[in-house]
């Protein structure tokens, strides 16, 4: 059943946004806010998705964000938006500051801009994961797990540092780039859930990283291609209950994502492949100190065969050893399916304006390497069922 | 037979008449004309000035509005929806602003009319003198 706490926020921010116009709001003197909420309800067959999802339904997958955005002159722009999230059992109301940074325009012949931002930046990686928190801007109700993994989502979202962004535009093509540096957030149990499998009593910091991604778009957006890479470092500081926990030690992660889209007006295909190499030196455990490479890489079409009506097919899926898609190696008995996961998603979505959407999607998944084993608790070889069906259902409000 | 062909016909006229696009600006302004890629980027919100230096302020009509489509065809060889993912990816990652949206022809010659700075579109028949055409070259 839905608690009575998430009946109430969503009852309570949908009056509030209610009475917001369309679009945003315009503040004068160049001073803009926009925000969105959205509620979902998920169901699954077995496993735990965003709570009881396998019993009676998952209330807890909602988010609600609100920006502010000031251009004191066409050369400088200040922005910051902060973001509330509840997600099973690695999110829950833990509002933070999303993005907040300066930009200043250097360059500007008309057609080629290039700007210098410092703060904390959004990470550009593959097409979405800018806006992925944002429902009105992903491609189904939750973003397609093969890339955008919600288990390393927080530390891979955003980060303090300096980035030089630049487009190019021509008649019939337009390049945008960027090219960051920052030192990743990382002190959540998140990373060590990837590194080690479970929450030690120490912690991670980050470490000097960088971040940079390529757009080319074609015939005004009819071809969208891009490459987004990375080379991001975070060290290990043990904490006091030594020889429990892990000795001191660094793991770097280096992800690429080839990102390809095809927009026509009633149908848009979208392929994203991607590669984590993830490696570790320095740990107590040698295990840890070894080097593998995730893989995962997805296919959507989306038809639009009604102004405000949509639909999607995607097939996606994810290795976390892609030297070991048997899985034998992690689990050498029969629990083969905890390195991957494979799935069909069909979804729709209408439109009852241009800021409220609601959606629908279903999933039928093979393997269980998406899911958050913060909210499967148990014996790593029996908390998890191999074949799972997932029902999601969204309501979103934007302006 | 005739009646439908009639209808076909009328139809074909409307669709005709609403996709003769002009692109406004207010009248004070200094360009007459601008290249496909300024005035993309200019709707795109990725320009933030004119040529001049004077700050970009752009006005847009409902995604669904038929002069908005005909708009992003004719003028911006995109659709609505490409321009509303753009505008959405600037907005919710702090690197740009939303443009302005009015609801109806009349209020966007008014308040292009009003505004300097400002860029907009109107059908071809309703260009007038409180406005300048901006040209694509």
């Amino acid at each position: 059943m839905p608690t009575i706490p998430s009946v109430r926020f969503l009852f309570s921010s949908l009056l509030l946004l209610a009475a917001l116009p369309a679009g945003g709001v315009e503040l004068g003197h160049g001073v803009q806010a926009h925000g969105f909420v959205s509620q979902s309800v998920v169901f699954t067959s077995a496993n735990k998705v965003a709570g009881d999802s396998d019993d009676g339904g998952g209330f807890d997958l909602r988010e609600i964000g609100g920006n502010l955005s000031w251009r004191p002159n066409a050369d400088w722009l200040v922005s910051a938006q902060v973001l509330a999230r509840w997600a099973g059992e690695t999110d829950q109301f833990d509002p933070r500051l999303d993005y907040g940074f300066v930009e200043h325009n250097l360059i500007n012949t008309g057609d080629d801009r290039v700007s210098f931002g410092l703060g904390k930046i959004k990470n550009p990686y593959g097409f979405y994961n800018t806006t992925r928190d944002v429902a009105h801007t992903r491609p189904g109700v939750i973003m397609p797990q093969s890339i955008y993994l919600e288990r390393i989502r927080n530390f891979f979202l955003a980060a303090p540092g300096v980035t030089v962004r630049g487009e190019h535009d021509r008649a019939d093509f337009g390049v945008t780039w960027q090219a960051s540096t920052m030192k990743v957030e990382a002190s959540d149990s998140e990373v060590e859930h990837v590194v080690f499998l479970q929450d030690l009593p120490g912690e991670f910091e980050g470490r000097q990283s960088w971040l940079g991604q390529v757009m080319a778009d074609f015939q005004g957006g009819a071809w969208r291609a891009g490459l987004s890479l990375g080379n991001i470092s975070v060290d290990y500081q043990p904490g006091a209950a030594f020889p429990s926990d892990e000795r001191a030690g660094r793991t770097t992660f280096k992800p690429w994502v080839v990102s390809l889209q095809h927009n026509r007006e009633n149908f848009t295909l979208t392929g994203e492949y991607s590669q984590i190499g993830i490696s570790g030196q320095g740990y107590f455990n040698p295990s840890l100190n070894s080097t593998h490479t995730a893989e995962g890489w997805y296919l959507q079409g989306t038809w639009r065969p009604r102004p405000r009506w949509q639909g999607w097919l995607r097939y996606e899926q994810i290795y976390t050893d892609k030297n070991d898609k048997a899985g034998t190696r992690f689990a050498p008995n029969k629990e083969t399916y905890l390195g991957h996961s494979k799935a069909w998603v069909l979804g729709t979505r209408y439109d009852f304006s241009s800021d409220l959407a609601l959606s629908a999607e279903l999933h039928h998944v093979n393997g269980v390497a998406s899911l958050s084993p913060q909210d499967n608790p148990g014996p790593t070889f029996s908390r998890f069922t191999r074949d799972w069906d997932m029902l999601l259902m969204q309501i979103a409000w934007r302006f | 037979m005739l009646r439908t062909l009639i209808i076909i016909l009328s139809l074909w006229l409307v669709a005709a008449t609403a996709q003769a696009v002009e692109i406004i600006a207010q009248r004070a302004g200094t360009s007459a004309s601008l290249s496909q890629s300024q005035v993309r980027a200019m709707f795109g919100m990725r320009q933030p000035k004119w040529p001049d230096g004077t700050p970009v302020k752009v006005f847009v009509l409902p995604d669904l509005h038929p002069l908005h489509g005909a708009f992003c065809k004719e003028k911006l060889n995109l659709y609505p929806y490409q321009l509303r993912q753009s505008w959405d990816r600037l907005v919710y990652s702090g690197i740009g602003q939303a443009p302005n949206e009015v609801a109806t022809e009349e209020e966007m010659i008014a308040r292009v009319a009003a505004t300097p700075g400002a860029i907009g579109y109107v059908r071809k028949a309703n260009a007038n003198d409180s406005l300048r055409t901006i040209s694509i070259q």
